[in-house]
C-alpha cells in the first residue's frame, strides 16, 4: 500500500497471501525518480499555480510554452487578422435591375455545373478540407497520373520538415512537351562549367576565394525538378521556425515599446511603470475575467 | 458525386479559328488587372499604363448612403466611412463566383452600358483568355474556374497559371540585364516574390516555368498588415475596426519598413516614469518618424493626408477658436507613431503576432534550400524580383536585401529589385507572352478542346503534364 506523499501513480502491488509466508510487513521499498522536495512545502495543494512554484522549479521551456488557452487564442487572434469580412457585415451581392430579359435563366448559369457553382456557398477552407481529404482517401493528388510509389498520407507538415522526395516522375506521360521547352545550355555557358556535377574543392591551396564554380544540374535533373507535381496548399505552407531560434518578441500594450514587465493577473506586457498603471486602470483582464 | 461530361451549348468543333484577341485578366485578391494584346500588327510593346486597367475586386456595401458598389462603381463612390467589402479572391483563389461574375459583368463586359474608361468591351466568343491564380490551388476551385470560363461566359480560349510564372516575361528590373530580353521569350532564372494582398508567394522559375518542389508561401500579406494596423490604431488611439478603406489609404501613405528597427523603436519611445525620453518640441529625432494624420471627413477633405506631428495643435485650435462651435471645420487628428513601422514588421517577423513562421527572408532561404545545387541556389539569388502591391512599401526591398546579405554566405551575389510597376508586373508579363503566336498556340486550350477533352485533361495540360 502506497503511503506518504508520492505524487505519481504507483503500480498496484498486493502480496498475495500464501501458506506459509512469513507474516510481511505493510510497506514495500520503491525507487523513486525525479528529485525529491521537501514534504514541508508540498501540502497536496491543488492550485497549479502553488504546485509549480514549491513543488518543482519549471524549465527555461516550460515556462516559455503557451498554455493550451493561450494557445488558442494567439491563434483566433491571426484567424482574425488574416481575415477579409466579418460575417456580422453581411454584404449581399444585389439583384440585377432592369436587366432587360436577361433574367433568372442567365443569373443562376447557363449548364448545371455553373449553375452548382455559382449557388455553392462553400468557403476556402471547405474546399481545402475536401482536397486534404480526398487525398487522404486516394492517396494521390487530383490530376497526377497514378498514385506516387509510397503510400502518402496527407500531411500538413510543410515540407521543410520532411525528408526529401527523391519521386518526380509522376507524370506518367512521356516526355511531356512542354510549351516554353527550355533551350539547351548555350554553347559558351557549357563550355565554362567542368563538366562534372561534382564540386571539386581543393584542401591543399588556401584559395577560398578561387572555389570553382559549382555546376548547373544537368539537363535530366532540370526536367526532374520541373517535373515535379505542384504541391498542396498545406505543402507549400512556410515553415516553422527552426527550435533554436530566438523566443518571439513581446511588445507593449499601451505604447508599442519593448515589453519588460508582465502583468501577474492577465500576462499582458508592458514597458515601464506608467505604461503599466495605464494597463492597470483600463485594459486589464481582471476587469472583464 | 457524378460530374457531368459538359455539354455544348453551341456545336464547336475544334477546327474552328483561334480566337484573335487575347484578354490578359490578372486576378488578384485586391484589384483586377485586366486589358488586351493582340500577337502583333503593332510593333508596339504593350505599355502596362494605358493597355491595363485596374479594377477593384471588390463588393462594398456602404451604410451610410444604403448603396452598394460592385467593382469599377468603387469609382463613384464619396463616402468611404465605415465601407463593408467583400471579397470574392479568398486567400488568392476565386471561391465565391457569384460575386465574381459581378465583378467581371461590369468590369469586362461592359454592363449595363458603362462605356468608360474602366470597362473593356470585350467579346467573350473571339477572346481567349489569359486567367492567374495564386499557386498551390486547390484542384476543386481550378477546375470550377475551367468550367466558369468556358461554360458560363463563352470564351474562346484559355490559358491559366499561376501569376509569377507570367512574371518571366516581363522586361527584367535589373538594368545590367533589361536590354536583353525581347518580347515573347521568359527570363532564364528568375525568383518571383509576389508580396499580395492575402499572402506572400515565392516562386523560383526556371525559363518561366516553376519549381514545385521550391515554392513556398508565407500567410502575411497587405491584408494582415493592414488589419494590424486596425488593431494597434484601435488599441492606442480610436477605434478604426471597420473602416477597411480609410486604414488602408494609411498603411499606404505613412507605413514604411524599417532598415532597422530596435533603433527605429528607441527613437520614438515616450520613456518611462523616471526616465522621460525628449518629447516632440525640440526637433529632436523622433520628429521625422510620428506623424499627424489629417481624417479625411468625405465633405470638405476627401482623402486624408499625413503631416509632421505638431504637439500643440489641439491647444492652438482651442485658442484661436477654430473648429469649435457649430460651422467651424475641425480637423481630426490621429496621431501615429510606431505603428508605422510596427506593423509592416510582421511580414518579416511574423512571430511577432505568434505565427508560427519564418519571415520573409528565412522563407526565401527554405525555398532555395530544397533545391539540390549550390550554383542554382546563387542563380536565383542573383534574380530577385519583388512584385505585388505589398512591395510598394518603401524600405521593403532595402530590408530584404539586407537580410539576405547578412545570412548567405559573402561570396554569393544578392540582387533584389523590384519591379518598375509592382502591380502590373504579372500582367504586362502576359501581355507579352500573348505576343508570341507560337507559345500562345501551344499553351492555350480552345472551346472546342475543352468540351472534347474534359475538364481532367485540361487541368493536367495546365500544369504541364500533357504533350500537345
Amino acid at each position: 500500500m502506497a503511503t506518504g506523499p508520492l505524487r505519481f501513480r504507483t503500480p498496484h502491488i498486493e502480496e498475495l497471501p500464501t501458506t506459509g509466508s512469513k507474516q510481511s510487513p505493510n510497506y514495500v521499498y520503491m525507487a523513486v525518480s525525479g528529485q525529491q522536495e521537501d514534504p514541508a512545502k508540498n501540502w497536496g495543494t491543488n492550485n497549479r499555480k502553488r504546485a509549480r512554484a514549491s513543488v518543482g522549479k519549471q524549465t527555461d521551456q516550460q515556462r516559455e510554452a503557451l498554455s493550451a488557452r493561450q494557445q488558442r487564442e494567439v491563434e483566433r487572434r491571426i484567424k482574425d487578422l488574416n481575415s477579409d469580412y466579418k460575417p456580422a457585415l453581411e454584404v449581399v451581392v444585389p439583384k440585377r435591375d432592369g436587366g432587360a430579359g436577361v433574367g433568372s435563366a442567365a443569373k443562376a448559369g447557363k449548364t448545371p455545373n455553373t449553375k452548382k457553382i455559382l449557388a455553392s456557398g462553400k468557403t476556402f477552407t471547405h474546399h481545402l478540407e475536401d482536397e486534404e481529404a480526398e487525398i487522404a482517401r486516394t492517396g494521390r493528388r487530383d490530376g497526377d497520373a497514378e498514385a506516387p510509389p509510397a503510400t502518402h498520407r496527407a500531411s500538413k507538415t510543410p515540407l521543410a520538415r520532411r525528408k526529401a522526395r527523391e519521386d518526380s516522375s509522376l507524370s506518367g506521360s512521356p516526355a511531356p512537351v512542354t510549351p516554353m521547352a527550355p533551350p539547351p545550355l548555350p554553347r559558351s555557358a557549357q563550355a565554362l562549367l567542368p563538366s562534372s556535377n561534382a564540386m571539386e574543392i581543393d584542401v591543399e591551396d588556401d584559395d577560398d576565394e578561387y572555389d570553382s564554380i559549382p555546376a548547373l544540374p544537368s539537363e535530366a535533373e532540370m526536367e526532374a525538378l520541373l517535373n515535379a507535381p505542384p504541391l498542396t496548399y498545406n505543402q507549400a505552407r512556410s515553415a516553422p521556425p527552426p527550435p533554436g531560434a530566438p523566443p518571439p518578441r513581446r511588445f507593449c500594450e499601451t505604447c508599442g515599446y519593448w515589453g519588460r514587465v508582465k502583468c501577474m493577473k492577465c500576462g499582458a506586457m508592458t514597458c515601464s511603470v506608467a505604461c503599466k498603471d495605464d494597463h492597470d486602470q483600463f485594459k486589464c483582464l481582471k476587469m472583464y475575467a | 458525386m457524378a460530374r457531368q461530361k459538359p455539354t455544348t451549348t453551341t456545336p464547336l468543333s475544334s477546327s474552328a479559328p483561334a480566337p484573335n484577341r487575347t484578354l490578359i485578366l490578372d486576378n488578384g485578391a485586391h484589384t483586377l488587372k485586366a486589358g488586351f494584346s493582340t500577337p502583333t500588327t503593332t510593333d508596339r510593346e504593350p505599355n502596362a499604363a494605358t493597355d491595363s486597367h485596374t479594377i477593384p475586386n471588390t463588393i462594398a456595401r456602404s451604410h451610410r448612403d444604403k448603396r452598394t458598389y460592385i467593382g469599377p462603381e468603387l469609382a463613384d463612390c464619396a463616402d468611404f466611412g465605415e465601407l463593408a467589402f467583400r471579397r470574392p479572391v479568398e486567400r488568392g483563389y476565386i471561391v465565391n463566383w457569384e460575386s465574381e461574375k459581378a465583378v467581371w459583368e461590369r468590369s469586362l463586359f461592359g454592363f449595363e452600358g458603362r462605356g468608360e474608361g474602366a470597362v473593356l468591351a470585350c467579346e467573350p466568343q473571339e477572346t481567349s483568355l489569359v486567367l492567374t491564380e495564386a499557386p498551390n490551388a486547390p484542384a476543386v476551385l481550378q477546375r470550377n474556374a475551367d468550367e466558369m470560363v468556358f461554360e458560363e461566359f463563352g470564351f474562346g480560349g484559355l490559358f491559366r497559371t499561376t501569376a509569377p510564372a507570367l512574371c518571366a516575361y516581363a522586361p527584367s528590373p535589373f538594368p545590367s540585364t533589361a536590354s536583353s530580353s525581347p518580347s515573347g521569350l521568359p527570363l532564364e532564372c528568375l525568383l518571383v516574390i509576389d508580396a499580395g494582398h492575402s499572402h506572400t508567394t515565392i516562386t523560383p522559375l526556371y525559363h518561366g516555368r516553376p519549381l514545385h518542389t521550391a515554392c513556398r508561401r508565407l500567410e502575411v500579406g497587405g491584408k494582415t498588415i493592414t488589419n494590424q494596423l486596425k488593431e494597434l490604431i484601435s488599441q492606442r488611439t480610436f477605434d478604426v475596426r471597420r473602416e477597411d478603406w480609410l486604414v488602408g489609404e494609411i498603411k499606404e501613405d505613412v507605413c514604411y519598413v524599417s532598415q532597422s528597427f530596435n533603433q527605429d523603436l528607441e527613437k520614438v519611445w515616450r520613456g518611462g516614469r523616471y526616465d522621460q525620453r525628449s518629447s516632440t518640441n525640440d526637433g529632436s529625432s523622433n520628429n521625422d518618424i510620428v506623424v499627424d494624420y489629417v481624417l479625411p471627413d468625405y465633405e470638405t477633405i476627401k482623402r486624408g493626408y499625413p503631416r509632421p506631428h505638431d504637439a500643440g495643435v489641439n491647444v492652438r485650435n482651442r485658442a484661436l477658436g477654430i473648429g469649435t462651435g457649430a460651422g467651424g471645420r475641425r480637423e481630426h487628428i490621429l496621431t501615429i507613431g510606431n505603428e508605422r513601422f510596427v506593423a509592416p514588421e510582421i511580414l518579416f517577423t511574423p512571430s511577432d503576432i505568434g505565427m508560427q513562421s519564418e519571415g520573409l527572408c528565412g522563407t526565401v532561404l527554405q525555398a532555395l534550400n530544397t533545391l539540390p545545387s549550390a550554383a542554382l541556389r546563387e542563380a536565383f539569388l542573383a534574380n530577385v524580383v519583388v512584385v505585388g502591391g505589398a512591395s510598394l512599401m518603401p524600405g521593403l526591398v532595402g530590408r530584404l536585401e539586407a537580410e539576405l546579405r547578412s545570412t548567405v554566405d559573402e561570396a554569393v551575389l544578392v540582387r533584389v529589385a523590384r519591379a518598375g510597376d509592382p502591380v502590373k508586373y504579372a500582367w504586362l508579363g502576359g501581355a507579352r507572352m500573348a505576343r508570341n503566336e507560337e507559345v500562345m498556340r501551344e499553351v492555350v486550350v480552345t472551346r472546342g478542346e475543352y468540351f472534347e477533352q474534359g475538364d481532367l485533361w485540361v487541368r493536367r495540360k495546365f500544369a504541364g503534364k500533357v504533350g500537345r
